[in-house]
């Protein structure tokens, strides 16, 4: 009501310049103030979840799209590295393992922060992307896609591990062993025995570490099936169903050469990609 | 973290006992000096890990994108000649340069900043290559379950096999508060992680017999901020223990425990380069072990644990075979642990 008020006075009163600049000034601000509400009223649809507080595991994949799939997880792997530096969360990366070309067909880390889960657990899905890969010579545009999986972390408290449920395999050297053998390869698989889950890690200096970041991917692996199990017996009571957390369902298509990119879970478009892949403004 | 705390070390004293002079000349950077001819020996100096030194050179991404290119094909191309005793392959390689590239740089907006120059950099990768200079001698430090150690020639370089002595400790209730002893620290691991892990009165006396070791493990406790909790000593075995005869609340030892006659065989990297004192344990292997055995009845208290760490299998089974027929009265549940892969690596048990 406002803005239309002051949008009417500002043609109004063309000659004015101190009428003209009080009204825009405070135009402005009305629209400022529309988007914070706009922003908390969005805010308030979203359903609650009581692990919103909670640190997350991001894992991107490439999907369909071979090389340039591979590419295009490593940027949106990245753009979230740098989301969450602007938001001061801490970004640690689990694992990669590189394509031919130094993309990531996987890509895995972990980020802590407050309300890291909550602000990120919508970005589970498909991320397509539109463009001319690096690998193209004829210039035509390829549709790719990526999927991303946000999980919350879970800690001994939430998910109890048996031991004896584990399968840990480990590089080994063949013959003694030990002292007799120098190697730097450290990397560990641990295989849930129960759920068949298994996580491999390569990418730590000490099989200790490896070891560590395995059972912390793992723990968050059950942590979401159980979570899963939860849901999906909770929602059979509920009508509406915001963000499903499908991990097949479309979060974004980014379009390059067009500089543009929709959400399709609100369906709107951003006009501005490179602020979107710098970690701006994934809202 | 402690960071950037360059090393203090010196000693006064004598001359560093190399078992054969070096094949090459390593980098400037690397090489541990000490000067047997003079009579006022200079102190000897521990050339810091590569990820500490300062970074005081630069270089254009351009260029350190050819030293990876260069450095990944010869990977590639020499992994074949490399994997023959057991050495690594060329996916292990490539790892090995992301680390190395991870250690020696730090990107400042378009150019990347160095700990040591290029140049530096293609002659450590071809010692690597060429000489089957172990990577953890290359970059100056081992990772070791969550610590980072500085390891240089002449200390064995902790074994990922090894990490497991310190759970073991760790299992074992009651003795938190006491004094453990780690013999033949080399560079001071498992005396590092067993300090971190005990109770606030706990302490743990580290001893080696090689000098180089006794800087190198002074060195890493130092950067792990544990002076307090841990105390070198150098000397053979238990003869620096005299004053702690029967008070030991815990004895664990990674000793030498290759057979002499397997020693010319091991892997070149290990073979060549890690020094002979730390791996050779005579003729079945079983001269220290042995030593630790009869020595550990003297030194730990009633109740007191220990835990060796043996070459596996048969020599495992030999100790306990030793130890429960010929000191039976001396110990109680002696156990054998196994490692990672299944190997039986481990002698555990208690003192009656």
């Amino acid at each position: 009501m406002e803005i239309d008020g002051l949008k009417s006075l500002l043609s109004d009163c063309a000659e004015d310049k101190d009428m003209c600049a009080m009204a825009s000034e405070e135009l402005t601000e009305a629209f400022g103030q529309e988007k914070r509400l706009l922003h908390s009223l969005l805010k308030s649809f979203l359903p609650k979840d009581d692990d919103d507080e909670r640190d997350c595991i991001l894992e991107v994949r490439a999907g369909t799209g071979g090389e340039e799939a591979s590419l295009f997880a490593m940027d949106v792997f990245k753009m979230y590295e740098k989301y969450s530096q602007k938001n001061g969360w801490k970004f640690e990366v689990i694992d990669t393992k590189e394509s031919d070309l130094k993309g990531y067909t996987e890509a895995s880390g972990t980020l802590s922060g407050r309300g890291v889960y909550g602000k990120l657990k919508f970005e589970s899905g498909v991320h397509r992307v539109q463009r001319v890969p690096v690998t193209e010579k004829s210039g035509r545009v390829h549709t790719s896609a990526v999927t991303v999986a946000i999980l919350p972390q879970a800690d001994e408290v939430d998910i109890v591990v048996r031991n004896e449920d584990l399968r840990v395999d480990t590089y080994r050297s063949g013959g003694s062993g030990g002292q007799s053998v120098n190697t730097t390869n450290s990397a560990v698989r641990i295989t849930h025995l129960p759920t068949g889950i298994a996580v491999a890690i390569q990418d730590e200096r000490s099989q200790h570490m490896n070891k560590a970041k395995a059972l912390k991917v793992l723990r968050a692996k059950l942590y979401e099936i159980e979570r899963r199990r939860l849901h999906s017996s909770r929602s059979k009571l509920r009508s509406e169903q915001i963000g499903s957390g499908d991990r097949s369902e479309r979060i974004r298509t980014y379009n390059f050469p067009q500089g543009r990119v929709t959400d399709h879970r609100v369906g709107i478009t951003h006009h501005s990609i490179d602020d979107v892949m710098e970690g701006q403004m994934l809202k | 973290m402690s960071r950037l705390r360059l090393p203090l070390l010196s000693s006064a004293s004598t001359t560093l006992r190399r078992r054969r002079s070096p094949r090459s000349s390593y980098s400037s950077g690397a090489v541990i000096t000490s000067s047997s001819a003079s009579h006022h020996t200079p102190p000897l100096k521990l050339q810091s890990p590569l990820f500490l030194r300062p970074l005081s050179h630069s270089a254009s991404p351009s260029a350190l994108l050819s030293f990876r290119r260069w450095a990944e094909s010869l990977a590639r191309s020499s992994a074949a000649d490399l994997t023959f005793d057991g050495g690594p392959s060329s996916s292990e390689l490539i790892r090995e340069i992301s680390w190395l590239l991870q250690d020696a740089t730090s990107q400042d907006g378009d150019t990347f900043l160095l700990r040591t120059d290029l140049e530096d950099l293609y002659r450590l990768w071809r010692q690597r290559i060429e000489e089957r200079r172990p990577f953890q001698y290359i970059v100056g430090c081992q990772h070791w379950r969550d610590l980072v150690l500085a390891v240089s020639e002449g200390v064995l370089i902790p074994r990922p096999e090894t990490e497991e002595i310190v759970n073991l400790a760790a299992r074992v209730e009651g003795l938190q508060d006491g004094m453990w002893a780690d013999l033949g620290t080399g560079s001071g691991a498992i005396a590092i992680a067993i300090a971190r892990m005990l109770g606030e009165n706990g302490k743990v006396v580290a001893t080696d017999l090689s000098e180089m070791a006794v800087e190198v493990a002074q060195f890493n406790v130092g950067r792990y901020k544990l002076e307090n909790k841990v105390e070198i000593r150098q000397g053979s075995w238990f003869e620096p223990l005299q004053d702690l005869q029967g008070k030991l609340s815990g004895l664990v030892s990674n000793p030498p425990y290759i057979p002499s006659s397997h020693i010319h065989g091991l892997q070149a990297e290990v073979g060549r380069h890690e020094p002979s004192l730390a791996l050779d344990g005579g003729e079945n292997g079983t001269d220290h072990l042995l030593r630790l055995c009869e020595g550990s009845i003297s030194s730990l208290k009633p109740g007191g644990f220990f835990a060796f760490e043996t070459n596996g299998d048969k020599q495992s089974e030999q100790i306990v075979d030793f130890m429960t027929t010929q000191w039976s009265n001396s110990f109680h549940d002696i156990k054998i642990e196994a490692d990672f892969a299944g190997i039986k690596r481990f002698v555990t048990g208690f003192r009656r």
